[in-house]
């Protein structure tokens, strides 16, 4: 007769897992005067709002960790956050099972605990990925409002440089509703 | 009326059971009001290796009813192609000249897999070897996917009968087929020869369809499933219009126009507004702008519409110009150089907005 035994069996795990969400858009910029003209307006517009620019690409890193990086020559703009966690998690498992098969039971029980932990630091991970989500989504709504600002302002400096162009400003007046309108005598 | 007393003498056709089902499958592709469609795709039945010579005949009587069949679902409205740069006008069959359409061994393979298949049970179904040809094979996959419209079988045949190797499929049920569509390269058998004459039949029926699927995609949840949508849809119509323009026949794509239309008048915009949340904000973006195939075809013909108005009366493809210019009218009289572009920098967007307008349109008007 074999005898039953109890066989026990724990696995951890340590993990650095690195998690990141982004959206990339383009740039409704109205082609006022030249691109390139218009994209070192935009980059002036972007270096007040605390871009720093680097040949075609505006970038900032804000304090939440927020990467918003602007491409000046392609009018889009990439929006990234990024999380790195360091995951550890145990599991301790347990059977019964003949002496004989202990053995196989030990495999089976050690095989049975790392696709636990798999799943545990799976899940743990999407948690993470979720929470990266969240806080850009949440960002998302006043990035935009602030780069329509600066698109905003670019493009009544590229209006006013045009305006000089066609002749001399007499007046430029400006509304709440961000009407703009430039007098010019010819 | 010796002729009748002769047909009345003569003994009916006699075919074997499995025969008369290929049969039936047959005229069901063109006149489905007349038969137990369900029937013929949800049973099964085991083939004998080969078919008579009445059983073959008859098949053939059958697919020789295909042409009227698509007369009548858009070809006999009087209408305008253009042939070699100049306007033709009258009825499908008076701008086209009569051209039979060829078949290949595909068209029998596939109604002999139609008939033997259990298509509503698709893990008992093996795929079909043959693939499809020439255009009529193509017609006949058209035709079989439209057969089993509101059915379970509709996407076994999309995935399992090689329909998706078929450009015309494409067309019809860029939504269901697994994969890519064909090179552009094989979507210009749709615009040369008998093809342009098939595309040109149905219009109508592309122009309903595509505005359906539009409008389901308001309610998709799952990015995925809209970025695979997008995908098959993108190609589809690129390569399509692409094909459109070798071709000098930009007005087989109409359609697109007739999709769009009531889309545009109600002001309906495919944003996806349930979208999965749970999801990461990369895959829903991309869903967002997978969404937005259909406009982009549009666009390109706003795209096309610049470049039709520059083309001047001493210009060889004058004629030609002036009637997409009045085919694009309709679609510019409502709005679409400007909801166009503003709908696909929507889905473009950072910051998406729910989109209005309601999703109840009205049956397809018939475009002049």
């Amino acid at each position: 007769m074999s005898r039953a035994i109890q066989v026990r069996v724990s696995e951890s795990v340590v993990r650095t897992v690195h998690v990141e969400d982004g959206v990339q858009s383009p740039l409704e910029l109205l082609p006022v005067l030249a691109p390139d003209r218009m994209a070192e307006l935009l980059a002036k517009e972007l270096e007040a709002q605390g871009f720093k620019r680097d040949g075609k690409l505006a970038t900032r890193k804000d304090p939440d960790g927020v990467e918003i990086t602007v491409d000046l020559e392609a009018a889009s703009v990439s929006v990234k956050l990024a999380a790195n966690s360091r995951l550890s998690e145990q599991v301790d498992l347990e059977t019964r099972a003949a002496v004989e098969t202990q053995a196989q039971a030990e495999n089976r029980l050690r095989d049975a605990a790392i696709d636990e932990l798999e799943q545990r630091l799976a899940a743990k991970t999407e948690a993470l990925r979720r929470e990266v989500t969240d806080k850009l989504e949440k960002k998302l709504a006043d990035l935009r409002g602030e780069l329509d600002g600066s698109i905003g302002r670019a493009t009544v400096a590229a209006l006013t440089e045009r305006a000089e162009q066609l002749g001399k400003i007499e007046e430029i007046a400006s509304d709440e509703a961000g009407n703009v309108t430039i007098k010019v005598k010819l | 009326m010796t002729d009748n007393i002769d047909d009345e003498d003569e003994p009916p056709a006699t075919v074997a059971a499995s025969e008369a089902e290929i049969i039936a499958m047959a005229r069901a592709l063109t006149a489905p009001q007349a038969l137990d469609v369900w029937g013929l795709l949800a049973g099964s039945r085991s083939m004998p290796a080969k078919v008579g010579p009445t059983c073959a005949e008859l098949v053939g009587d059958a697919l020789a009813q295909v042409w009227p069949a698509l007369w009548r679902r858009d070809g006999a409205r009087p209408g305008s192609s253009i042939r070699a740069g100049k306007v033709v006008r009258g009825r499908g069959w008076e701008r086209n000249p009569v051209a039979p359409l060829e078949h290949s061994p595909f068209t029998f393979a596939l109604l002999r897999w139609l008939v033997e298949m259990p298509l509503a049970t698709p893990g008992a179904v093996d795929k079909l070897g043959a693939k499809p040809t020439t255009i009529g094979d193509q017609v006949v996959a058209y035709l079989a996917l439209d057969l089993a419209t509101e059915t379970p079988a509709q996407l076994t045949i999309a995935r399992s009968s090689q329909a998706a190797r078929a450009p015309l499929a494409w067309l019809g049920f860029a939504h269901l087929l697994p994969g890519d569509p064909p090179e552009s390269a094989a979507f210009d058998q749709l615009v040369t020869g008998p093809g342009t004459v098939v595309v040109e039949a149905l219009q109508l029926d592309l122009a309903k369809r595509w505005r359906a699927v539009e409008l389901t995609k308001r309610a998709v949840s799952d990015p995925d499933e809209l970025i695979k949508l997008g995908h098959g849809q993108d190609l589809t119509l690129s390569r399509f219009m692409d094909a459109c323009t070798r071709a000098g026949r930009r007005d087989l794509a109409g359609f697109i126009l007739d999709a769009m239309l009531p889309l545009l008048a109600r002001d309906v915009a495919p944003f996806p507004n349930d979208l999965d949340r749970t999801k990461p904000l990369s895959v829903r973006m991309a869903a967002r702008n997978a969404a937005g195939a259909l406009l982009r075809g549009l666009q390109t013909w706003c795209d096309w519409d610049r470049a039709h108005r520059g083309v001047r009366f001493l210009d060889d493809d004058y004629e030609a110009s002036q009637l997409l210019l009045t085919r694009f009218e309709t679609s510019a009289r409502h709005g679409a150089d400007i909801l166009v572009p503003t709908w696909l920098a929507q889905l473009a967007s950072l910051a998406p907005t729910s989109g209005i307008g309601s999703a109840t349109i009205e049956t397809p008007e018939e475009n002049p």
